[in-house]
């Protein structure tokens, strides 16, 4: 289940069933980066936008002749802008994550792989780059990427609960961090905060088992963590329900009010709910939230 | 051992633990469950979360409850309850007497007896006593074994088919006087008989005596007499108590054979009476078929009678040859015969052509002198089959040459011409009388009135054979009547007339005893010693304690008289006797026998059979323990929530272990038949062999393929059938393999088959084994296709000749190889009148399809391909093989193209026939 091999044929499936995704860069400028789409159309920057009357300042090289042949007036050929955006994953990899309440389910941090995995071939099929972050692997393209991440995807992190990796961001990329967010805040914060100051924008993708939403526990329970750093003891367990619930909904209000100061997006997702719903989410936030289409 | 209302305990000390449940329950309820550990990532969420009150969760007080239950049940099991504990009876440490009476009275309750014998070993046993056994039907010195090895034997001891004699209860009681002391107990069948208080006597001299006997009636029948028409049937019965009806059953074999109760009838004894009879009134060929009589629910030798010649009449087929003198009924040659014969026998009149093909017993021909020879050669093949003739001489005999110089083979003697008349007016000597019978004769030991005399006869000449002919002589030493064996039959002919003109025999009463001797007639007032006087009987069959008949092998003979009149014993065991032809059944009870209860003096204790067994309860009450400590695993975990989710599932893993495994055999009716109908399919028959089956599959998915490659047929994958369940309509073709283990397929299966051959369906039968049989019953799978075909509706079959359209359905073909190569393969015969037609290649065969195909050659296996496609069979060698397997697909796609066109591709071979003679 775990193996690169398995991970990636997975994703492959997932992501043959979304038409191909082009990130948007709202900064152009800075995290543009030329002929990152010529692998799949001729030429760097080559493709045809539109002709315009030549004005003032257009250099006499520029004005295309066959087109100002046909008419009194002289047209320059423009070319379409072409650029990739740089995507950088973050999949939680703490101990935490590898939990699956039933044998049915899957455990979370194998559904954080897949969604994380399964986005990034969607995205370097659009031609984008594709990287962890941190320094580990940067965001680069081609279909060796995919092996590369799947690989890295898959090693395991002997902490419980494991803080986002806010170094080495690329200014002006885009970022995306699943996670079951059930460790220190802090980490998160100071992650978005770091991230939002260069310029990058993302996702969160909240992953929660259905039990860790429905505490369905009764009696005398000892609970550990999964890394058995942490333990509560309770002598009725029902008795905590309510108050485990109320603690989970301030979480989730931090991470969303997180989220809008940093202008990302919060996303919850359920191992009982399908990859391919969390992966649509993901597409749609990825890509028509961030202004204009592909 | 202690007994509280009706348990007894052999630990009873064990019950004071019983005193702990009470503290046992504090500690139980004091203790709380033990937590649970569960990995939960949310724990993060939880620190600092404090429970709201510091007391857990107590235990229910209904899982208290069931574990308390469970320890009563433990401490009470360990315990030793016992339910009807049984004091020790008789007590005592010394040998132990049992005696039984072992007579046919008690085989009907030989179980419970043999049980309560039982039952007095595994006491005779606790109290470490040695037991010997006495049966006073055959009566042998006991040894005193250990009780452990006496229950060996107890398997030996059945019930005889008679009543202890005087003699053997003296043996008994000689025997019992020379053992030392002993105590007794004493099995009764419930009959007195004469000396069981003389037997008491000598028992009670030596010790304690108990009787067991059981309180139920002792019934009997006696044998069954045929009286105007009906059979009459007494039962008899010890105690006249009250009113009580039994059924009486007539067993006899049915037409096929098997044994079977014919009729049944009802007797009712009245209250206060012991006999009750009925009649029963049966056509005669069912009479002659009955060979016992039984009391429904009783199985004792006593309660059963046996059938013999008194039941049986014989047909006797009367022919005279002077049938025109009306009126003269006296002087009609048939009269005395139709007189002697017609209590106990059935006549048939007419003529000899139309006697004959009713088969009768018997044939009577007075003075009838020559036969046609259409009449002679029928007449002596009934003979020789079986039959007897019985002639009787006359004017017309004394008047023929008939055996006069060479013996008629209807005659047993040559004749001298003309007979003789002595005693008459013109003659010296006074009318014969009689000469004794010799002991060969059949008439040996009947007693000759003084009044029967002869005045005339015909003579017989003599011969090197008369001697041994003669069973009745006239006192001049003359033959009187004569015998001659011809085949399984014989000839007889009185030398006298049938009417009293040559003679007075038929006015006596000897003629009648003489007809009942030859079994010309079977008398219908039971046995009488002194008709049987003289005569020795062999025992054919004897029936045992229990009335089951036996063969009686080398048991020797029994003197006539005894056979009437002795009782019942080890000489003379009853059953069927024969001599020569004739059957007499000795029964146990005789028509004057009674039945008398056995009564006991007061001071002897009386027990009845049926003792209420002992129960230990002992495992059941541990049984329960565990089961509820089973139960309260189950609720512990559901209540500290260790079963959340799986509650279902474990109920239906508990229920499953309870109800134990049932069927899932129920296979929706319409998805087989959307499975088989969706798309044309090829079936085989499940053998139930799972290699053959596996075969079969391959293969005919194997065979599929090619079709698919190769043809436009597109079959799906093949289904395999089971004859019992499945619907075979839907298949146009069946595969069945023969297994020599395979099951016999039931009636509706059989049924269901022929119409599915009936309404097109066919059958392709594969021996496997590669014809080696030839389709005889020389191999196993070839007998096991006799055996499985035998009840299909098939046509006669033929080998598949050269021109039958299996041949050139789709490929041209002449060999059918499939892993084997044999050649024949047997197909539904061509019509007789089928002729090639001038100018035509072929004969034009077979209008429909062949119901069945078999043949021997492991086609599925020659077809057999892997799920991947490749061949899972090696066929023969190399190149030839592969060209083998090659045919083989060829026969297969012939065979379905045979059954999906029928005749088609025999009309379409003929096309270019036709054109050509279009053409001229």
């Amino acid at each position: 289940m775990n193996s690169p091999e398995t991970l990636r044929i997975r994703s492959e499936e997932q992501a043959a069933r979304l038409p191909a995704l082009l990130a948007r860069a709202e900064h152009l400028a800075g995290a543009v980066l030329l002929g990152a789409h010529g692998r799949r159309r001729a030429g760097v920057g080559d493709d045809f936008w539109q002709y315009r009357p030549a004005q003032v300042g257009d250099s006499r090289r520029s004005i295309d002749h066959r087109r100002s042949a046909m008419g009194d007036h002289e047209f320059v050929r423009e070319r379409e802008w072409q650029i990739a955006q740089s995507v950088m994953l973050w999949v939680d990899q703490g101990a935490s994550m590898r939990f699956a309440s039933t044998a049915a389910l899957d455990q979370k941090a194998d559904r954080a792989r897949l969604l994380g995995l399964a986005l990034a071939v969607l995205l370097r099929r659009g031609g984008e780059r594709v990287g962890l972050t941190g320094s580990a692997l940067p965001p680069r393209s081609g279909r060796p990427q995919i092996l590369r991440l799947a690989e890295a995807l898959c090693q395991d992190d002997a902490a419980d609960y494991a803080p986002p990796e806010h170094r080495a961001m690329i200014p002006q990329a885009r970022a995306v961090f699943i996670s079951d967010f059930m460790g220190d805040l802090a980490g998160v914060a100071t992650a978005l905060t770091k991230a939002a100051d260069r310029g990058v924008r993302g996702v969160l993708l909240h992953v929660l088992d259905p039990s860790e939403e429905a505490f369905p526990f009764t009696g005398r329970t000892i609970f550990e963590s999964v890394g058995g750093t942490l333990r509560h003891e309770t002598l009725k367990a029902n008795d905590l329900k309510h108050r485990y619930l109320e603690r989970l909904a301030e979480r989730k209000a931090e991470l969303q009010q997180l989220c809008a100061l940093t202008g990302w997006q919060y996303g919850l997702h359920h191992t009982d709910s399908t990859a391919q719903s969390a992966l649509l989410w993901l597409y749609g936030a990825l890509d028509t939230r961030s202004g204009g289409a592909a | 051992m202690t007994v509280f209302g009706g348990i007894g305990f052999t630990a009873p000390w064990m019950l004071l633990a019983l005193l702990a449940l009470p503290i046992l329950w504090l500690i139980l309820r004091a203790v709380p469950p033990a937590p649970i550990r569960r990995r939960f990532p949310g724990v993060a969420l939880l620190l600092g979360l404090s429970d709201a009150e510091s007391v857990s969760d107590r235990t229910p007080w209904w899982l208290l409850f069931l574990r308390m239950l469970a320890v009563a049940a433990l401490i009470i099991g360990l315990a030793g309850p016992i339910l009807n504990p049984q004091e020790e009876q008789t007590q005592g440490t010394g040998p132990l007497l049992i005696v039984l009476d072992g007579s046919w009275a008690g085989a009907t309750r030989w179980p419970q007896q043999t049980e309560a014998l039982e039952a007095q070993l595994t006491r005779a046993a606790r109290a470490g006593r040695t037991v010997g056994f006495l049966t006073l039907t055959r009566p042998e010195a006991p040894a005193f074994q250990s009780a452990d090895a006496g229950r060996s034997r107890l398997a030996g001891f059945k019930p005889a088919p008679w009543q202890p004699a005087p003699t053997d209860i003296d043996r008994a009681i000689e025997i019992t006087n020379t053992l030392g002391g002993f105590d007794t107990v004493w099995f009764s069948d419930g009959l007195a008989y004469d000396g069981r208080d003389a037997m008491l006597e000598a028992l009670q001299n030596q010790g304690s005596v108990e009787v067991y006997q059981t309180g139920a009636d002792v019934l009997a029948m006696a044998p069954a007499t045929y009286e105007d028409g009906a059979i009459t049937l007494t039962v008899k019965r010890a105690l006249p108590t009250a009113e009580r009806a039994v059924t009486i059953n007539a067993q006899g074999r049915d037409p096929a054979g098997n044994m079977r109760t014919l009729a049944s009838v009802p007797a009712t004894f009245e209250a206060g009476s012991t006999q009750a009879t009925a009649a029963l009134s049966l056509p005669a060929e069912l009479r002659a078929r009955i060979t016992r009589f039984d009391i429904a629910g009783q199985r004792s030798a006593g309660a059963t009678t046996l059938v013999d010649d008194a039941l049986r009449r014989r047909e006797v087929g009367l022919i005279a040859g002077r049938e025109n003198r009306e009126g003269l009924e006296l002087l009609s040659p048939l009269h005395y015969i139709e007189q002697a014969l017609a209590p106990a026998a059935d006549l048939i009149d007419g003529a000899l052509g139309d006697v004959l093909p009713a088969n009768p017993d018997v044939i009577v021909l007075a003075d009838i002198a020559t036969l046609s020879e259409a009449e002679q050669a029928p007449l002596l093949d009934w003979i020789e089959a079986g039959g007897m003739l019985v002639r009787f001489a006359g004017p017309r005999i004394a008047a023929s040459d008939i055996s006069r110089d060479t013996e008629d083979p209807l005659m047993p003697v040559r004749l001298r011409s003309g007979g003789r008349s002595v005693g008459g007016a013109m003659s010296w000597g006074a009318p014969k009388t009689l000469d004794a019978f010799r002991e060969t004769s059949p008439f040996f030991g009947l007693e000759i009135p003084e009044d029967v005399t002869v005045s005339a006869q015909v003579v017989a000449q003599p011969d090197p054979t008369l001697s041994d002919r003669v069973i009745a002589a006239l006192s001049d030493g003359t033959p009187l009547v004569t015998r001659k064996q011809l085949g399984q039959g014989q000839i007889i002919l009185f030398h006298v007339t049938a009417t009293a003109e040559w003679s007075t025999l038929p006015l006596s009463g000897l003629f009648v005893q003489m007809m009942e001797r030859l079994a010309i007639s079977s008398s219908s007032a039971g046995i009488e010693a002194s008709e049987l006087q003289g005569t020795t009987w062999t025992p054919l069959r004897v029936m045992d304690g229990f009335g089951t008949l036996s063969d009686a092998g080398t048991l020797p003979g029994v003197d006539g008289a005894d056979l009437a009149d002795a009782p019942a014993g080890p000489n003379l065991q009853p059953g069927v006797y024969a001599s020569g032809e004739r059957r007499i059944a000795r029964n146990v009870v005789v028509a004057d026998t009674t039945l008398g209860p056995a009564t006991w003096p007061a001071d002897v204790p009386v027990r009845g059979l049926d003792v209420v067994d002992e129960r230990p309860l002992a495992g059941w009450l541990l049984s329960l323990s565990i089961l509820l400590l089973l139960a309260d695993v189950v609720a512990s975990l559901s209540l500290s929530g260790r079963l959340l989710k799986h509650s279902n599932a474990a109920g239906l893993i508990l229920a499953a272990l309870i109800y134990g495994p049932t069927q899932a055999d129920a296979q929706a009716d319409d998805s087989f038949a959307l499975n088989a109908t969706a798309e044309m399919t090829l079936a085989y028959v499940v053998t139930g062999n799972a290699s053959v089956d596996e075969m079969s599959d391959a293969g005919l998915r194997g065979l599929s393929d090619t079709l698919y490659f190769r043809t436009s047929v597109e079959p799906a994958n093949p289904i395999g059938v089971n004859l019992e369940r499945d619907e075979l309509a839907f298949f146009p073709m069946l595969y069945w393999p023969i297994t020599p283990e395979q099951p016999r397929p039931s009636d509706a299966a059989y049924t269901k088959l022929n119409t599915y051959l009936r309404s097109g369906g066919m059958i392709l039968f594969d021996t496997r084994d590669a014809n080696i049989a030839g389709f005889g019953a020389a191999s196993p799978n070839g007998r096991k296709l006799q055996d499985l075909a035998a009840p299909l509706d098939i046509p006669p079959l033929e080998p598949l000749p050269a021109d039958h359209v299996l041949t050139r359905t789709f490929y041209l073909l002449q060999d059918f190889p499939g892993r084997h190569s044999g050649r024949d393969l047997w197909v539904e015969a061509s019509a007789p009148d089928a002729e090639q037609v001038e100018g035509m290649p072929f004969r034009n065969l077979n209008d429909g399809v062949s119901p069945v195909v078999i043949g021997g050659n492991d086609w599925a296996a020659a077809w057999a391909v892997s799920p991947n496609g490749a061949p899972m069979v090696p066929i023969g060698r190399g190149f030839a093989g592969e060209r083998q397997r090659e045919l083989a697909y060829r026969f297969g796609v012939n065979l379905v193209m045979h059954v999906l066109t029928g005749n088609y591709k025999s009309d379409q071979v003929h096309v270019p026939a036709l054109l050509d003679r279009l053409g001229q």
